[in-house]
C-alpha cells in the first residue's frame, strides 16, 4: 500500500495519476487529520511533506526507510521527489525509490514448493482446511499460508479453479477431483 | 478517460471507447446514433439521463464511482437496469464465450487442458446463471417490495448471493489461460475466448460495484427503517 499523507488534493491526485499509470500502483490519500486510521504495514510506503513529518515525529520514526518526501526545493536524498522537476524526471524519481525499496522488484520464485504442491492436491481432492492440517500435521493457520502462496503464485484463487490447474499439471487424475 | 456529459455527441463516445456498445444495447439504443447528444438520445428513448450518464461514467472510469447520486435513484430504476444487464449476460456474453470455446477445442486437435478448462467454465456459468436466478426471483422482487413501503412480516431479510466467488472464478479461468495455457491451439480462437472472458470480467465487476454498493446499500436502508 502506499499511502499520501498531505493536505493538498491536487497534489495527492497528481501523484496518484503517476503512480497508476506508470507503475500500476494504487495509492491512497490520507487526510493528514486521519493518519491514525492508517494500519502499519511494514511493506507500506507513506508519502509526506516536510511539515508533516517534522509535525508527526512519532508517526513517521519509525517508518524512515518506507517515507518519501515531496518538496519544493532542491534536494539530493534519494527518498524524496522535487515536485518543481519535470514530468520525465518526477517518474525517473519515483521509479529509483520504487527500486531501492523492493516494490518493483521481482517475486524470488513462482514455482510451487514439494509442500504446497501436497497442499494442493488436498484442496483438489476436496479436503478443508482442518483435515488439511491433521494430514499433513501441520497446523491450520500454515494451511492458510499455504494456500495464500498457493493461490498468490498460480493467481487462481478458486477451489474448483485449484483442482484443475491440479489435473492439467499431473498432480492428481480427474476422477480424484473434488465435483 | 474524460467524464461524460449530457451536451456530448454518443458517436463520439462510443468512438473512443468501443466497449460501452454492449451498455447502450441495454437501455434499448442501437449503433446508428447519427451525431445526436446524449440528451436528445435519451429523450428519443424515453430514458432517465442522469441516471445514463452515471452509469456510462461509471462503466468507462473504474476509478469513478459517483456513490451519491446513483444512490439517488429508485430502487427500481437500478432493478430495472441489473435485470437488463442480467438478461444480456445470459443471452449474448455466456453464449459468446460458450461458442468460441467449442470452436477452439473443435480446432485445437486433442490438447486435453482446453476441455479440462471448458469444464470450469461450465461450472462458473452454472454459478453465475445461479446467482442471477436468486436475485430475479428472490432478491430483486423483495427489494421492489420494499421500496414500495410493502411493510413486515412479508420483508424478511434476504442476503444478495455472493458475487465475489464469480469475480475470483473469472479471474482464475483468465489466468488458466494466460498463465497457464499449454500444448496447441488455434491463436484466433484462443483470443477470441480471451477477449470475451476480459470483456465479461470488466462488465460483471462494474455491475457487481452497482449491485452491491448501490442497490444493496437502498436495500438495507429500506429493510431497517
Amino acid at each position: 500500500m502506499v499511502f499520501v499523507i498531505i493536505h493538498d488534493t491536487i497534489q495527492a491526485l497528481g501523484l496518484k495519476y503517476i503512480f497508476k499509470n506508470y507503475f500500476n500502483i494504487s495509492i491512497t490519500h490520507v487526510h493528514p487529520s486521519l493518519m491514525h486510521t492508517i494500519i502499519d504495514n511494514e511493506s507500506s510506503i507513506y508519502i509526506t511533506t516536510p511539515h508533516l513529518l517534522h509535525e508527526n515525529n512519532d508517526f513517521f520514526q519509525s517508518k524512515k526507510n518506507q517515507t518519501v518526501i515531496i518538496t519544493q526545493a532542491p534536494t539530493t536524498d534519494p527518498m524524496s521527489i522535487n515536485l518543481h522537476h519535470e514530468e520525465c524526471d518526477i517518474i525517473q524519481q519515483i521509479s529509483s525509490i520504487l527500486e531501492s525499496i523492493g516494490t518493483t522488484s521481482q517475486k524470488p520464485s513462482d514455482r510451487l514448493s514439494q509442500r504446497e504442491i501436497e497442499v494442493l492436491k488436498l484442496i483438489a481432492m476436496g479436503y478443508i482446511n482442518k483435515e488439511i492440517a491433521h494430514k499433513l500435521s501441520i497446523s491450520f493457520n500454515t494451511v492458510l499460508t499455504h494456500r495464500k502462496n498457493i493461490s498468490s503464485k498460480l493467481g487462481i484463487k478458486s477451489v474448483s479453479g485449484l483442482g484443475i490447474y491440479a489435473v492439467m499439471n499431473g498432480y492428481i487424475s480427474e476422477p480424484n477431483l473434488k465435483r | 478517460m474524460a467524464i461524460i456529459s449530457a451536451k456530448n455527441s454518443l458517436c463520439s463516445v462510443i468512438s473512443s471507447n468501443p466497449d460501452i456498445i454492449p451498455l447502450i444495447n441495454r437501455f434499448g439504443i442501437t449503433l446508428g446514433v447519427k451525431d445526436k447528444t446524449i440528451e436528445r438520445i435519451c429523450n428519443d428513448n424515453a430514458l432517465d439521463i442522469e441516471f445514463f450518464i452515471s452509469i456510462l461514467n461509471t462503466y468507462i472510469n473504474e476509478d469513478f464511482f459517483p456513490e451519491k447520486i446513483l444512490k439517488s435513484f429508485r430502487a427500481e430504476t437500478i432493478v430495472n437496469y441489473i435485470s437488463q444487464t442480467y438478461n444480456y449476460y445470459i443471452h449474448y456474453m455466456l453464449p459468446n464465450i460458450e461458442r468460441h470455446f467449442n470452436l477452439l477445442i473443435a480446432h485445437s486437435g486433442d490438447n486435453n487442458n482446453l476441455g479440462l478448462m471448458f469444464q470450469f467454465f461450465k461450472e462458473l456459468k452454472n454459478d453465475i446463471l445461479q446467482n442471477i436466478n436468486h436475485d430475479i426471483h428472490q432478491w430483486f422482487p423483495l427489494i421492489i417490495s420494499a421500496s414500495l413501503n410493502e411493510t413486515a412480516p412479508n420483508l424478511k431479510f434476504i442476503a444478495p448471493s455472493n458475487s465475489s466467488i464469480i469475480e475470483d472464478k473469472i479471474n482464475d479461468l483468465k489466468n488458466m489461460f494466460i498463465i497457464h495455457l499449454t500444448g496447441k491451439y488455434d491463436l484466433n480462437l484462443c483470443y477470441a475466448v480471451i477477449s470475451s472472458i476480459i470483456s465479461f470480467e470488466k462488465d460483471i465487476r462494474q455491475n457487481n460495484r452497482i449491485r452491491n454498493r448501490i442497490l444493496y446499500l437502498i436495500y438495507k436502508n429500506t429493510i431497517n427503517k
